[in-house]
């Protein structure tokens, strides 16, 4: 029993002294201190905290190389500006002066090394025109003027089908949108709509032939559709109208514009159309206000919009989002 | 308020505030000032790791010991003693304090006591019923029936109810029982000074050599009356059974008590224990208003002999029952309100300063010391898990943009992941020697537990997190309100309960 408890004293005051003396050393190393040996002083200094993407680069500080590899951090750095270097193999390196602050961490860990030889990967199997990403379906839909045809393609390039055939007479397509319900796509020119149903998609409700929409009077500028994927939202040069996509259709007068070539956005997921046009102050100048349509699935606008005379209540129905 | 209501109210307020004083500071610093909040944080986890490479050593060291002395033959030892020392003469009381604990629980421990290697004619047993369990007549009239006549006297005692100055405390049916066995010896004229009481959990199964160590050390220790004698409590009755997370607890419990067996002058009785029936009724018994008698016991022993008082460890063990229950959520219930009950061990901190107070014969130098050690290691139960784990942390989350440019604010987390990989290291010890302590796996129980016994070892820090330190805290604050507890036992038994 002696004996232990004498072990046991012994192992006591080392563990009090390893404390004693090992916390001032910890301590000075947590805050940045380095013991100068040569001064005999400590010395505050900063690190380097360096990170990534991938992982594993080498690091160059000062044009010399230290042991880690990325992510790594470099220690007991004097205040001062240094040169790192991150090198991978087949990427592109990384270069940078960076600024290291007594008892500071100069942290560099956003850096993405990026590939000399990029994962490019050619995914059209054939020429195309125009393409559409459907991120949700994982699908690519791709528009050849030359050939009239759309297909459709996996996002990994698998799968191709052609879904569609375009119109012979229609000509230079300024762009085109796939419906919401991914069950047809408009094409447009300057003055012309066509609304185009993807193969063995059409049923009793909608024709499979093509729908034409003429503008002859008007310059179209954008269209979009409308969440219900049977109206489209049209902005033309001098207005911004709504029309069924059926043949036929006559479109509704929403509101008169002042300017011929405004920005747009539409939000199909609310039905809101986002728009500026152009007002005369006094002083005879132009300025922009921007406007905000909602157009949300509702019929009854609709129907209370086709109840109004064409060009009357855009100023009721003009809303000020900024000034 | 008088001015003893004063003093015992502010030396029961001193622990919790202390406690809670440490917590909020640290956390207020983590907010205000994270740069010290993280130096203090960093010196912790460094007193952390040499405390736990210190402490695991100790175990090992206690380990060496208890497998050492595991195939001793302290019977044949005692046997060869000087006649002068009188072993032949020296009697066993052991006492078994039963609150509510049923057949299932009180007949292994009978049997395990009926099957040691000592003379059992000179064993008293006596079973501490309390008057007022239902079962208690019919359960003793039972085990008299069933193990009287193994023992060379056996005592059923039945604990009245309501007792002016008596809590329903464990030490207050023992205190009964021991008078009950002192009536007893005098009847027999058998001298207290030959004389050693054992007082066991209902649950404590015996090692066969116990009674042979603790005759052993009695006879041959120096005043050997101004000591008491303390085993080694293992959690082995269930351990096969027990879920996790209970076994866990139990084994961290066990080594707890196996390293302070090797810090003498900080060791105090735990649970099963035994000492100089002179001395008890010297002491004059048990506390019979205080949970914590198995601890108070010694520090009323400490007091009467002025300081001269200690334990001796015994290296032999008795085994309880891991304290689990029918569900993970339950049986964490149940740890949770044991350990709880351990922790509000903080109760010997009024009981004693106020002892030291009024003895002048104890040197100063040996009231402070034992003051601190006490205060410290309840004080250290309560915050360190919440410090490592709750506020180690904190300055990374709070300490702002400023802090986070500071090389301390990236040097803290990697001081910590050193801390836990120490602990990593340490625990590995602590799993072997976890495995080394099991009784052998019963029949119908699969191999594969052996692998699930290492393996479980993962759930350690989902642990420290729950009882780690929230029963210090809990027992802490209770006494600091003078909200006090009472006593309510763990449900034990071999069986889920």
């Amino acid at each position: 029993m002696y004996t232990f408890q004498k072990i046991r004293s012994f192992l006591f005051y080392v563990s009090v002294f390893l404390f004693f003396a090992g916390l001032p050393f910890i301590l000075t190393f947590a805050l940045g201190y380095k013991f100068n040996t040569h001064s005999l002083k400590f010395v505050k200094t900063g690190l380097i905290f360096v990170k990534t993407q991938p992982v594993g680069a080498k690091i160059y500080l000062n044009g010399k190389l230290i042991t880690e590899k990325s992510p790594a951090s470099m220690q007991e750095l004097l205040p001062g500006t240094y040169k790192v270097t991150l090198e991978l193999a087949q990427h592109y390196p990384w270069k940078a002066d960076v600024e290291v602050e007594a008892g500071k961490v100069s942290r560099v860990d956003k850096v993405i090394l990026f590939p000399m030889r990029p994962n490019l990967e050619q995914l059209n199997q054939e020429k195309f025109s125009l393409f559409r990403i459907d991120i949700e379906k994982k699908l690519i839909y791709y528009l050849d003027q030359d050939k009239k045809v759309v297909y459709r393609s996996s996002l990994d390039a698998n799968n191709f089908e052609d879904i569609a055939s375009l119109p012979d007479k229609f000509a230079q397509i300024t762009g085109w949108e796939i419906s919401p319900d991914k069950r047809k796509f408009f094409i447009f020119n300057q003055h012309q709509i066509n609304v185009i149903f993807f193969d063995n998609q059409g049923d009793y409700e909608y024709p499979v032939s093509p729908v034409f929409l003429e503008y002859p009077q008007d310059k179209i500028n954008d269209v979009f559709w409308h969440s219900d994927s049977y109206h489209l939202v049209v902005m033309t040069d001098k207005n911004i109208q709504v029309i069924e996509s059926r043949q036929g259709a006559l479109p509704i007068n929403l509101v008169e514009l002042n300017k011929g070539g405004p920005e747009a956005f539409y939000d199909t997921k609310e039905d809101v159309l986002y728009f500026s046009d152009s007002q005369r102050s006094i002083d005879g100048s132009f300025y922009n206000n921007l406007y905000k349509l909602e157009l949300s699935a509702n019929l009854y606008l609709l129907e209370r919009l086709i109840t109004q005379p064409f060009g009357q209540g855009k100023e009721a129905q003009k809303e000020q989002v900024g000034e | 308020m008088n001015k003893a209501l004063f003093y015992k109210r502010a030396l029961e307020i001193i622990p919790g505030g202390l406690s809670w004083g440490i917590i909020i500071v640290l956390i207020a610093l983590s907010f205000l000032h994270p740069v010290s909040s993280a130096i203090i944080i960093i010196s912790f986890d460094f007193y952390w790791i040499i405390r736990t490479v210190y402490l695991t050593t100790l175990l090992v060291m206690a380990h060496h010991r208890l497998f050492r002395q595991r195939n001793e033959d302290w019977l044949t030892r005692c046997q060869d003693l000087s006649a002068d020392l009188g072993f032949s003469q020296l009697y066993q009381v052991v006492i078994f304090p039963v609150y509510n604990e049923g057949l299932e629980v009180l007949r292994p421990s009978l049997a395990a006591l009926s099957a040691i290697r000592y003379p059992k004619d000179k064993l008293i047993v006596v079973m501490a019923f309390e008057e007022r369990n239902i079962h208690a007549h019919d359960n003793a009239l039972i085990l008299e029936e069933e193990f009287s006549s193994r023992f060379g006297a056996y005592l059923s005692t039945f604990h009245p109810d309501g007792l002016p100055g008596e809590s329903r405390t464990k030490g207050a049916n023992a205190t009964w029982s021991a008078k009950a066995a002192r009536k007893f010896l005098d009847k027999r004229k058998i001298a207290y000074e030959q004389v050693v009481i054992s007082c066991f959990d209902a649950d404590t199964c015996v090692d066969k050599e116990y009674f042979g160590c603790l005759s052993y050390h009695f006879l041959t220790s120096e005043k050997k009356h101004q000591a008491s004698y303390q085993p080694m409590p293992v959690y082995n009755n269930n351990i096969w059974q027990a879920p996790s997370f209970a076994r866990l607890v139990e084994i961290s419990s066990s080594f707890c008590q196996m390293i302070e067996s090797m810090r003498l002058e900080k060791f105090v009785t735990f649970s099963s224990h035994s000492m100089s029936f002179k001395t008890l009724v010297e002491i004059d018994y048990w506390p019979t208003n205080m949970i914590s008698d198995d601890s108070v016991i010694y520090w009323k022993g400490y007091l009467h002999y002025n300081g001269d008082y200690r334990v001796i460890p015994l290296y032999v063990t008795v085994s309880l029952d891991v304290a689990y229950s029918s569900n993970i959520w339950r049986t964490m219930v149940v740890q949770y309100k044991q350990k709880r009950r351990w922790a509000w061990g903080v109760e010997n901190f009024p009981f004693v300063v106020k002892g030291f107070m009024a003895n002048k014969n104890i040197p100063l130098i040996n009231k402070i010391r034992r003051s601190f050690h006490l205060l410290e290691s309840h004080v250290t139960w309560a915050v360190w898990a919440v410090i490592l784990v709750v506020i180690g942390p904190l300055p990374i989350f709070f300490g702002g943009a400023f802090f986070s440019q500071m090389a301390i604010a990236y040097n803290l987390p990697k001081i910590t992941g050193l801390l836990f990989k120490f602990t990593l290291y340490t625990s590995l010890t602590w799993i072997f020697l976890s495995w080394t302590i099991l009784p052998p796996r019963p029949k119908g129980i699969s191999w594969l537990k052996h692998v699930f016994l290492i393996l479980e070892w993962i759930f350690v820090p989902f642990i420290i997190l729950i009882i780690g330190s929230t029963p210090a805290i809990d027992a802490q604050t209770r006494l600091m309100l003078g909200r006090y507890m009472e006593f309510n036992p763990t449900l034990k038994g071999n069986k889920v309960l």
